[in-house]
């Protein structure tokens, strides 16, 4: 399991928008770090430098032992696994089994264990009972579990998830927590990209809020939510019970339990 | 840059969206009746050219001319110039490949007939309105529904290729390997067609969906936010090309039948 | 202002009903909102009400639709849309690409329903200053950010002069600021007297603006009432929908004997504050 540091980056699309100035963040081996701040802030753009889609105008990003640069987009695939925010960009076989055995069979895994890595993942994602459906049959909100799997099965130490969350019904998120810890109790890093500050307080220790192309804050959920202007700022608006407690002026806490314990503990 | 239009004050700008279309389409009829290879080649330097730099939209004119061209003039040229049935005149070999002049000049003429005429639509969608385009058609009496296929068609081919692009990033991700031997490339790339076209189909259904919403499908007759002017100037010259293009088609046909 | 009877309705290629009798009446002037999980037959619902089922996707539907007191199965969609007005969640696939500025974007849609030129710009400023979005007028709409160009699509159907709004997840697709923009046009126009039916997923968001929330599974309306009862009830987790994260913090108080017994649980961050303030101040 493999840390990884982005030391300088600057990045400019081409037409001149500069959306990386100056980011450096390190990441450890195993953590799980939410990316969070509004559309155009960089947080895509920071987490396609992971795989290599992006390469830096200046400073560099290792994954692992492994400078971005020196590496092709495939090769990188092997260590990162990146699951789009829109699953229709990526999904192209016929039947979902297929689809999910694509990305195993290119980092050359044996037949033998892409057959295991696909039934596991198919597991994981409760997609067993659709192996041999043909993608554009699911909901979309499936379809994103099939790009889920398609990505668990590559076995990547470092995962990027974008948005894991967006137009997922109650069960679709408590199944995406499921797989997450599973995701974690294995060691592996992960970066999630999300607007749902609920979801990602429950699982990320770390936030890190990128506005305009740079760090505005880098730490825990404490810290982060406990910096009320700079959140304005950022367009981003703290997990639910975190405002609620602020408007009771009680301590900040993420979960109900925390919650009606401190209440108790305040009567 | 979705939309092609560009606005300016030009006399191309100002003239009716028709004259301009039929313009257009007489300039495609030359091109492809005139038997001679270079003739389209020299129809988009010596008329479209100046014209672009008249309505002053050359630099976008070129551009797009270009990038719209380019894979179709690459694919036709491997393609014909490998596989081209007829002739035997070989200018080179690459193992089992020879290429033949034949194909060569096949693939040379069908290019400069497409550039031509990619040019010409162009040319008129640059210095056209969308809406004022869409809206003097209907006018005129055509289909809104092909009204509306004429003024977003040719501004598919950006969105397709950014969705392409897309789509090869989400694949290099899961470790396709898209550099190497240009086989290997067109092996890797060819599967990624079916989630474009498809991906493209979903969104041709949601938009139609909201064109519906829109009321496109209402049947009142339309009316346009636009005050469009026809000068009959403008009119006759419109007949005046069709009748001669009419006359070269029956001209040609005639000479074809003898 | 909507009325719905024994509406049965399943897609072409499709064996299950999308829709297994739905008898639903929703009043003028309602803030309606639909929930219920994925695949249940929200954006069907909507579809319905709006007369693309079945004019737009065929297939098989039973039972009656009323809405703006025509029958939707009786008149053509184009004489519907004009009553009642569908936005979708992806706000790129709802600008037309045929016209060069958001005022024409806008125009579009009053153009084909033959309004005179008069009376189109007249229309059209009045949505731009409802919406708030008068400096985009001149805009080309691609430019727009996500939320801009949803409160656009919504001002596209508003022009049209619609009686009913029917929303299918609007901010499914945009950030939280994204999000509030476009609530808080829905929430003006609601306030107009809009007849309003919207798909959401977020309760927090419906909680502050619906008078009446309906929860469908499976093709049936399985709940329905106001917010304050339906978005704290238990069954909820049952049916696989989210609740408010406060309103769950309530509920655990509650069964620890914290929570006041004449509240009902809270649904609204303001009722959560309120609520647990009693709370905190009342002696063990």
């Amino acid at each position: 399991m493999i840390p990884i540091a982005f030391r300088n980056v600057s990045y400019s699309y081409p037409g001149g928008v500069v959306a990386l100035r100056d980011v450096s963040l390190a990441i450890a081996a195993g953590e799980t770090v939410a990316l969070i701040g509004q559309n155009g802030a960089g947080k895509t753009t920071l987490a396609r430098h992971l795989n290599g889609l992006l390469q830096p105008a200046s400073g560099t990003v290792t994954v692992g032992d492994w400078n971005t640069n020196s590496r092709t987009v495939a090769q990188l695939a092997g260590r990162v696994g990146y699951v789009f925010q829109h699953p229709d960009q990526q999904i192209f076989k016929r039947k979902v089994r297929d689809e999910v055995a694509f990305g195993p069979r290119n980092l050359g895994f044996s037949p033998a264990r892409v057959a295991e890595l696909v039934e596991s993942s198919l597991s994981a994602t409760e997609l067993t009972a659709y192996a041999d459906h043909h993608p554009h049959d699911l909901l979309p909100s499936q379809r994103k579990y099939v790009a889920l799997a398609s990505v668990l099965a590559m076995q990547t130490p470092v995962l990027v998830l974008d948005e894991p969350t967006a137009g997922q019904d109650a069960r679709g998120v408590r199944l995406m927590e499921r797989i997450l810890g599973r995701l974690q109790a294995e060691g592996r890093t992960l970066v999630i990209i999300s607007h749902d500050m609920d979801f990602s307080v429950d699982h990320c220790r770390r936030f890190v809020v990128l506005d305009e192309g740079h760090i505005l804050l880098d730490g825990p959920p404490e810290q982060v939510f406990a910096r009320p202007e700079l959140l304005t700022k950022a367009a981003v608006e703290p997990p639910q019970l975190a405002r609620l407690a602020s408007r009771l002026d009680l301590p900040l806490v993420w979960d109900a339990q925390t919650f009606v314990e401190q209440l108790k503990a305040q009567r | 840059m979705m939309m092609l239009y560009q606005p300016r004050q030009s006399p191309l700008h100002r003239l009716h969206p028709l004259t301009k279309l039929v313009v257009s389409f007489g300039l495609i009829v030359l091109a492809l009746g005139i038997s001679i290879d270079w003739a389209p080649l020299l129809l988009f330097v010596v008329v479209l050219v100046p014209l672009s730099l008249l309505a002053r939209v050359a630099r976008p004119f070129l551009d797009t001319s270009l990038r719209l061209l380019l894979p179709f003039a690459i694919s036709l040229f491997l393609i014909q110039s490998l596989f081209f049935p007829e002739g035997s005149t070989v200018l080179a070999r690459f193992g089992p490949l020879t290429v033949k002049a034949e194909g060569v000049r096949f693939a040379f003429a069908s290019t400069v007939r497409i550039l031509m005429i990619t040019g010409a639509l162009l040319l008129t969608l640059l210095t056209t309105h969308p809406g004022v385009l869409m809206s003097a058609l209907t006018q005129k009496g055509f289909p809104p529904q092909l009204a509306y296929v004429i003024v977003t068609t040719l501004q598919i081919v950006p969105q397709m290729r950014m969705r392409a692009a897309t789509i090869v990033d989400a694949q290099r991700a899961r470790g396709l390997e898209t550099q190497g031997s240009l086989p290997r490339r067109v092996r890797a790339l060819l599967p990624l067609i079916g989630p474009l076209v498809l991906g493209a189909l979903v969104d041709v259904e949601e938009r139609s969906l909201a064109l519906e919403a829109r009321g496109f499908s209402a049947s009142t007759p339309k009316t346009s936010l636009f005050e469009i002017a026809d000068p009959l100037a403008e009119r006759v010259f419109r007949w005046s090309v069709l009748l001669l293009m009419i006359g070269l088609i029956m001209f040609r046909l005639g000479q074809a039948l003898l | 202002m909507i009325r719905l009877q024994g509406v049965r309705y399943t897609y072409p290629v499709s064996s299950a009903p999308a829709l297994a009798g739905i008898d639903l009446d929703i009043a003028e002037g309602s803030f309606c909102a639909v929930i219920g999980p994925n695949g249940a037959g929200k954006s069907t619902l909507c579809y319905t009400i709006g007369g693309f089922v079945p004019h737009y996707f065929r297939g098989d539907l039973e039972g009656e639709i009323v809405v703006a007191g025509r029958n939707t199965i009786e008149h053509p969609l184009g004489e519907l849309v004009k009553h009642c007005g569908l936005l979708f969640s992806n706000p790129l696939n709802q600008i037309s690409g045929a016209r060069f500025t958001v005022r024409e974007e806008i125009g579009f849609g009053l153009e084909n329903l033959g309004v005179p030129r008069v009376e189109m710009h007249a229309r059209i400023e009045r949505v731009l200053d409802l919406l708030g979005i008068d400096d985009l007028a001149e805009r080309s709409p691609f430019g727009l950010s996500g939320g801009q160009q949803q409160r656009v699509a919504l001002a596209s159907i508003l022009v049209m002069g619609p009686q009913v709004l029917l929303l299918d997840e609007p901010t499914a697709q945009l950030d939280p600021l994204g999000s509030r923009e476009v609530f808080a046009a829905i929430r003006a126009l609601s306030q107009t007297g809009m007849t309003v039916v919207l798909v959401e997923h977020k309760p927090e968001l419906i909680a502050a603006f619906a008078d009446r929330v309906i929860v469908i599974d499976a093709g049936r309306v399985v709940l329905d009432g106001v917010p304050q009862t339906i978005l704290a009830s238990s069954e909820l987790q049952r049916i696989g929908v989210a609740t408010a994260r406060w309103t769950e913090a309530a509920r655990l108080a509650d069964a620890h004997g914290l929570w006041s017994r004449r509240d009902p649980l809270p649904v609204t961050l303001d009722q959560a504050a309120e609520g647990f303030r009693v709370a905190q101040n009342t002696p063990s």
